[in-house]
């Protein structure tokens, strides 16, 4: 299914580039260590793609950083799901198996911080080119002359519509 | 282009020129259509003037480029105010308005609509009315409206080709035995008027980067600004109408883009800023003489707010479809138009094609889900295919846009929108998603998901036309009741909502007004 996609070429530089391995967290400036693994395991458990790499939820949370450094109050939201996550168990989130993790999550499903974190998650997540190409969405294509002449009516397990009037 | 860079300015205190405030789909056409009429036009638009090499390929980049994000709240029992209560409706900040995203669908209304109270009957709870103009009174517009924007399956120009998404819908529509086609687009399958071909590049609502789809910024504004009549005020936000003592629109203040606040005196004033913003304005501009805002004696202003029922119905196929490619909303079912008793709700709607990309499929599928479930849907983004509901809702007089105490930048309260489904919207809506879910089934779909409601993208009502000032804001020529030189110009005007796509029955009803307003004038009445 996986494909090549293509960013808008306007957009290309706006791309998130994390060290691979734990330094990954380095790169970030508000966040610490455990805030920012606790969201990657937070944004894991919501979307668990299992073929896809670590390094996109990474993205997820760095992103989240950006929100952070920018808005006081998502900085305090985002403080307050890991909080609420933590809290939950007898464990920090990041040590709780997959199930307990589900199930704390939807204890906390009706927060504002839930809520935010939930959306934010969605919105970053799949507008990840390496997502984009593990689920076959190819993006932009104005600058590749659009998809007249690349697959727009390519469909050939279903019989074509008549000609039109 | 020498009328671009040597744009045309009218003094601020130049009261011979009209001032529309908006330059969407309703302003823009009027600022064309009352410019090569020879009227002098001052066009106040809050957003700035992009070109299409601004625009960008990208879901999320171009919705932060166009849209108008400043603050709403909503309320009521409409799914959208849970979803998206800080922003429950979906249009443009920008030169060309909503024109600059829409995706190009092009329908009429059909007679039975414009006379919904006489067809429909009485319905508990709603406040329906039949518009103060006939269909045949519409159709010469909608014939020039047609022509200008070069609709497809109009004029002899041919409608365009099916994608992929499309081959689905009409593989299951046709199986059931509908009446399935690939519509009626603003969107050229042919060059037509000096625009070219789509290349089905899957982007129109991003802002289109090659033309091929019309839009008030690379049609109107530009034919405007070459009559040499038009002065074009980007970045310039409108914050209240002013009126003399003779109860008459005098002005309009606005903030121009140094953020210097401006008054422009006006011959005439035209609110065509989006059924949102024009309501708000009126509301905003109340005075000693009219306490409860302008034009809204009877206080039907911000009332009978309709967004049409809208919906959307996503499938999982076996086997690959890509409806990211091409024009995203070809297709068209049309049997469930016609206002029919038998079907247990009034009004009717239509089923159109509707493909997102992967960023928007995975944010509107269902705002809350996630999970596995989610997870297993998402994955197979390439196999899915889509369709929308566009059907008719049924005005409620409480159903409105208020000011609150909240303040924006610009000092002007911040609107609410209150929507209550009406039980007729209720019953509508499950017919519709019978109907979607039916219609993928015949195509083979082995998972179907009906998707809640978007932010609001057909805005319509709160600056109703009726016959009888009791009944609404303004008469059949958009103007207002109670102020003989203020008029609307966009989606806000409609007396009831129909069941197609709104953008050419504001156009044409633009083009109508341009008509009267250039009329009143020869005679000396304007
Ligand atoms: C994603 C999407 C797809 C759509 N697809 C279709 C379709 O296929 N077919 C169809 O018929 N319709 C479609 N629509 C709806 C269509 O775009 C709108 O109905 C139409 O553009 C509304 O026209 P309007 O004149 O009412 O306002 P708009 O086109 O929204 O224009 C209003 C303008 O006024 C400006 N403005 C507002 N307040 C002020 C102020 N105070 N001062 C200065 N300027 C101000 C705004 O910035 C804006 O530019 C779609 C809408 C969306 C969001």
């Amino acid at each position: 299914m996986s494909v090549v996609a293509h960013k808008d070429p306007k957009l290309a530089g706006r791309a998130i580039e994390l060290p691979e391995g734990p330094e990954w967290v380095s790169a970030l400036r508000v966040f610490d260590g455990h805030v920012a693994e606790t969201l990657a395991s937070v944004a894991h458990t919501l979307y668990p793609h299992d073929g896809l790499p670590e390094r996109v939820y990474r993205r997820v949370v760095a992103q989240f950083d950006r929100m952070a450094a920018a808005s006081p109050n998502a900085a305090q939201m985002m403080a307050q799901l890991v909080d609420l996550v933590d809290e939950a168990m007898p464990l920090p989130f990041v040590e709780l198996s997959d199930g307990y993790r589900t199930e704390v999550l939807k204890r906390i499903e009706g927060t504002p911080a839930f809520r935010l974190v939930q959306r934010s998650t969605v919105r970053f997540l799949y507008d990840d080119i390496e997502v984009w190409q593990a689920f076959g969405y190819e993006g932009a294509s104005v600058h590749l002359g659009g998809y007249v002449k690349r697959g727009f009516d390519d469909l050939d397990w279903l019989p074509d519509p008549p000609a039109a009037s | 282009m020498d009328a671009i860079s040597t744009p045309k300015r009218y003094d601020l205190d130049d009261d011979g020129v009209v001032v529309i405030i908006g330059s969407g789909a309703g302003g823009g056409t009027l600022a064309h259509e009352l410019t090569r009429r020879g009227v002098e036009v001052v066009l106040m638009e809050a957003g700035k003037h992009l070109t299409a090499e601004d625009f960008v390929n990208d879901e999320w980049g171009g919705y932060e480029m166009l849209s108008w994000l400043d603050k709403r709240t909503a309320s009521g029992s409409w799914r959208v105010a849970k979803d998206h209560p800080e922003a429950p409706s979906w249009h443009c900040q920008v030169v060309g308005g909503t024109t600059t995203h829409w995706s190009g669908c092009c329908y009429r209304l059909i007679a039975d609509e414009m006379r919904a109270r006489s067809v429909y009957g009485e319905i508990p709870g709603t406040s329906l009315i039949d518009w103060p103009i006939t269909l045949e009174e519409l159709e010469p517009y909608y014939d020039l409206a047609e022509t200008k924007m070069g609709v497809t399956g109009t004029n002899g120009l041919p409608p365009l080709p099916p994608n992929n998404n499309f081959k689905v819908m009409y593989w299951g529509a046709s199986r059931l035995g509908f009446d399935v086609s690939t519509g009626r687009h603003a969107i050229n399958s042919v060059d037509y008027d000096g625009r070219p071909a789509t290349i089905q590049d899957g982007f129109t609502i991003t802002g289109d980067k090659t033309g091929s789809r019309w839009s008030t910024l690379n049609v109107e504004i530009p034919r405007a600004l070459a009559t040499g009549k038009l002065d074009l005020r980007p970045q310039s936000r409108a914050v209240q109408v002013e009126h003399d003592a003779a109860g008459k629109a005098s002005g309009v203040v606005y903030v121009d883009g140094n953020g210097v606040r401006q008054r422009q005196k006006a011959r005439a004033v035209v609110l065509a800023g989006n059924c949102v913003e024009s309501p708000r304005l009126l509301l905003h501009s109340a005075s000693g003489r009219f306490p409860n805002g302008l034009a809204n004696g009877w206080g039907h202003v911000g009332r009978h707010y309709l967004r049409h029922v809208i919906q959307t119905v996503w499938s999982v196929f076996d086997k690959p479809v890509n409806m990211h490619r091409g024009e995203i909303m070809t297709g068209l079912v049309r049997d469930f138009v016609r206002h029919d008793p038998a079907r247990g709700f009034a009004g009717g709607y239509y089923v159109e094609l509707n493909s997102m990309g992967l960023p928007t499929t995975a944010a509107f599928l269902e705002p809350g889900w996630w999970g596995r479930d989610f997870v297993s849907v998402i994955e197979q983004y390439s196999h899915m295919a889509g369709m929308l509901l566009s059907g008719e809702d049924m005005p409620q007089p409480g159903n409105r846009v208020t000011l609150t105490d909240e303040l924006d930048a610009f000092g002007v309260p911040v609107a609410n929108i209150h929507y209550d489904d009406h039980p007729n919207d209720l019953r509508l809506r499950s017919h519709g998603y019978k109907t979607m879910t039916a219609i993928h089934k015949a195509a083979g779909a082995k998972r179907i998901i009906e998707a809640p409601a978007y932010p609001a993208s057909h805005n319509l009502g709160s600056n109703r036309m009726a016959a009888r000032a009791e009944d609404g804001v303004l008469d059949g020529n958009g103007r207002a009741h109670e102020m003989r030189n203020l008029f609307v110009a966009d989606g806000s005007s409609f007396a009831t909502g129909g069941a197609c796509n709104p953008t050419l029955t504001i156009v044409a009803l633009a083009i109508r007004q341009a008509d009267f307003i250039a009329g009143q004038m020869a005679k000396g009445e304007l």
